[in-house]
């Protein structure tokens, strides 16, 4: 289970983290939503380890998180991958770096749950699509089977037929393979329909964790209200009441 | 690339075939043949001694040549470890190499290496050692520059993420992308440490007579400067056409990268 | 402002503590018995060892490297660069002759190298890529590989031997500064040719100067107010680069024209393993190159507003 645990995060002077408390058990997806600037990625950074929390401590099961080897899909697909390597090297990195032993047909299964075709792996990060090169980094974040996946804004750069396909193949794979998700959006509509716990990030703070049904119903705070109220008038989010 | 590839192979050819296609032995005296001019025995004449200049001139080859690529290549190693370390070992690291690298930077280049072989006795070793020593400072700056760039790519993440070691990082993840920029900079310091090579052999400080390089041989070339006026034009002439050819590469290549970098 | 100069002369005190150690270190490290070549420089002859040893207390060779670092860079902190160890003379005012050679060859090398540098690139950007354009680039390309040394003998060979025009040798006489001169100065005319015509290029290449040419701006207020500005930056930073280059080139020229200048103190300096002088020619070298490139960057700052911050 993750447990991040009054973790705080400061920048020189400025406090871009206050005071952050979290859970996520096994199978569970949490949505963090929030606008830009809300410190998202840098939750994502402090819970992976990559800036360093100024108090509080992020754990997995009692241990610290790094040595549960998270995983992590990225906003920006292409820039994941080495522009020199084949996919295919990159995405078994995980894999052949820690020695994992990985069945046989795991690649393979993965594949056809992510509908990546055969020959893609073969090709560069500049020679697939960016829809394409998401699903590529999904499968390298599950292919050594991580209890936790992190996801940093995995849909933005996708165009809208894209993103709701991608959205639903995550959900799947993530019945079948029941690892926890931390899903950081600005994307209510994705938040509400496929996370069971949202977050509401604001100014380094968070303003609200409640069920996602009960979020979108009623939120609890004015700010909460108005990130509904934006997303309904954008046509994200259907009323459900 | 391709033409960088092409320009050392053509050099490495001349440093290890020249001697061979030499005809005659570029050390043996000759007291009563000493200061011919041109002629059909010998191409280009005899120097002081009556040693045949154009067997001196293919020999100096190995000297000249050789010795820049190893002093070139030397620099280029240490130079991006160095820079790699400081773009890989946080902010402390960081400044501390790059001081080191200023203070390194804080002398001309030839000065410093003429202080340095002068210093250490001359010889072939403090040759290299004193060119090496001041050659470094470019390749840790590019190298620390782009390392810096790519410290915050997501591909360089996700390798620190799968913990993958800092010495695969750096091969797999850095040293393809700093290589072009590595070695336009590698094209200008072997120029470089050609004329380096020169310049001290000239001086006194770098390789000893009787070995035929090509600075030396300008050094005693120049005592019959009223006589041969000849002899003291070919090593010269060696220098400038070895010096032009690795420029006019280099800056071809960089021509080529800055292309790439447009379409990109 | 004053936090970037802060930061400049922090760096340049760091730099320049860095340097003396570094060549103290280089000279306690050099082969052989430094007080031996001391005796043999100073007398000229094999000395008994109760000599050497007299010397080597003397110069406080006996000492630890540490406490020998302390006891030479303490009066040097005043401005005190000790005795030759060869002739016994206080290094500063041979020091000071030798610069009263040299500044005044770097200047007119200098002159040169801007008097042939400029008009050529200006002549060379008037049609890019024209045959003017790449005669100057196949000049500049050519002069950056010439050795100066070989370029010095060359001018001899022309000029004092054949031509007998100018004299070669020596420094008695103002005409016999003009080939060391000119060597130096085609040198730096080179690589100065190469910058300023691509500095002038990329700065007529500027995005928004298309605007302004369509708003019917004249042609010479463009010129004037955003081309040569930004031409400069590239020509302030490569001043740093001509000075090194044009302080090794001295190293070369002064011993080919047998000047009296730091380049002969120095290598008389290295050869006579006189260390007080060698250490005084290689710091106030550093000095001299550390302070220029502080003025550069302050320079360079002025110029363009996006650096430094």
């Amino acid at each position: 289970m993750l447990e991040v645990s009054q973790v705080s995060v400061r920048r020189g002077s400025t406090v871009t983290l206050h005071d952050i408390s979290i859970s996520l058990e096994p199978g569970q997806t949490l949505a963090v939503v929030g606008e830009s600037g809300a410190g998202k990625s840098t939750l994502i950074n402090a819970i992976l380890g990559l800036v360093p929390c100024s108090a509080g401590q992020v754990t997995w099961d009692s241990l610290p998180v790094r040595q549960c080897w998270p995983a992590l899909v990225m906003q920006e697909p292409r820039s994941a991958f080495n522009p020199r390597l084949s996919l295919r090297r990159s995405v078994m990195e995980p894999v052949t770096v820690r020695g994992t032993v990985v069945d046989a047909g795991r690649l393979d299964r993965l594949c056809a749950g992510l509908e990546i075709a055969q020959g893609l792996l073969d090709r560069r990060p500049a020679e697939v699509s960016i829809g394409q090169a998401q699903r590529v980094g999904i499968l390298r974040a599950l292919i050594a089977a991580p209890p936790l996946v992190l996801f940093d804004e995995p849909l933005s750069a996708l165009d809208a037929v894209t993103q709701k396909h991608t959205a639903q193949l995550i959900s799947q794979l993530q019945g079948e393979e029941g690892f926890a998700a931390l899903i950081v959006t600005h994307d209510l509509g994705y938040a509400a329909a496929f996370a069971d716990e949202i977050a509401v990030l604001r100014a380094g703070r968070i303003e609200e964790l409640t069920a996602a049904q009960d979020f979108v119903q009623a939120p609890q705070t004015p700010y909460g209200q108005s990130l509904c109220d934006a997303a309904f008038a954008l046509g994200a989010l259907e009323r459900v009441a | 690339m391709r033409s960088v590839a092409w320009l050392i192979l053509v050099f490495v050819a001349l440093a290890v075939f020249g001697p061979v296609i030499a005809p005659y032995n570029p050390t043996q005296i000759d007291i009563p043949n000493r200061l011919r001019a041109p002629n059909a025995e010998q191409l280009l004449g005899t120097d002081a001694l009556g040693r045949d200049i154009l067997s001196r001139l293919l020999h100096g080859a190995r000297w000249s040549l050789g010795l820049a690529f190893v002093i070139s290549v030397a620099g280029l190693v240490i130079g991006t470890c160095i820079g790699l370390l400081a773009a890989f070992g946080g902010k402390v690291v960081d400044w501390i190499v790059m001081r080191a690298t200023d203070t390194f930077l804080a002398f001309p280049e030839l000065v410093a290496a003429v202080v340095i072989a002068g210093v250490l006795g001359a010889g072939t070793s403090s040759l290299i050692f004193a060119l090496t020593v001041t050659s470094w400072m470019r390749y840790a700056r590019v190298a620390r520059g782009i390392g810096l760039s790519l410290n915050a790519r997501g591909y360089v993440v996700q390798a620190r993420l799968v913990g993958l070691s800092p010495f695969a990082i750096a091969r797999w993840h850095y040293l393809p992308s700093l290589m072009p920029s590595l070695t336009v900079v590698w094209t200008g310091m072997f120029a470089r440490a050609i004329l380096g090579i020169s310049a001290l052999g000239f001086l006194g400080f770098g390789v000893q007579p009787p070995m035929p390089e090509w600075g030396t041989m300008l050094l005693d070339a120049r005592i019959h400067m009223r006589s041969t006026p000849l002899q003291m034009i070919w090593p010269g002439m060696a220098v400038v056409i070895c010096v032009l050819t690795i420029n006019l590469t280099g800056d071809a290549l960089r021509d080529a990268l800055a292309k790439q970098e447009v379409k990109a | 402002m004053i936090q970037f100069i802060a930061i400049l002369l922090q760096r340049a005190v760091v730099v320049l503590t860095g340097a003396a150690m570094a060549t103290f270190a280089l000279l306690w490290h050099a082969p052989g018995d430094p007080a031996l070549a001391i005796a043999m420089a100073r007398h000229n002859a094999i000395v008994s060892t109760d000599v050497v040893d007299l010397i080597r207390a003397e110069a406080g060779l006996d000492a630890g490297f540490w406490s020998a670092f302390q006891a030479w860079i303490t009066p040097l902190l005043v401005g005190d660069f000790g005795q030759s160890s060869v002739t016994g003379r206080d290094v500063w005012p041979d020091l000071v002759t030798a610069v009263s050679y040299t500044m005044p060859l770097a200047l007119a090398a200098l002159m040169v190298g801007l008097m042939v540098s400029v008009p050529l690139a200006l002549v060379a950007t008037l049609h890019p890529g024209g045959w003017l354009d790449r005669g100057a680039v196949a000049l500049a390309s050519i002069g950056v590989a010439i050795p100066a040394f070989w370029l010095g003998l060359l001018l001899i060979l022309l000029f004092a031997v054949h031509l007998g025009w100018l004299p070669a040798m020596g420094a008695r006489t103002p005409q016999h500064i003009i080939l060391p001169a000119l060597t130096l100065g085609l040198g730096v005319a080179a690589s100065l040719t190469r910058i300023l015509r691509s500095g002038i290029l990329e700065a007529r290449d500027q995005p928004f100067l298309p605007a302004f040419r369509r708003r019917g701006v004249a042609h010479r207020n463009i010129e004037r107010d955003h081309v040569t500005p930004h031409a400069a930056i590239p020509f302030v930073t490569v001043f740093g680069l001509e000075l090194a280059f044009l302080l090794e080139g001295l190293v070369v020229v002064e011993v080919i024209f047998a000047r009296p200048g730091l380049a002969g103190f120095l290598v008389t300096a290295i050869k006579t393993r006189d260390f007080p002088k060698v250490q005084a020619v290689v710091l106030v070298t550093a000095v001299v190159f550390v302070v220029v490139n502080l003025l550069i960057d302050l320079i360079y700052r002025n110029l363009d507003p996006r650096i430094g911050e």
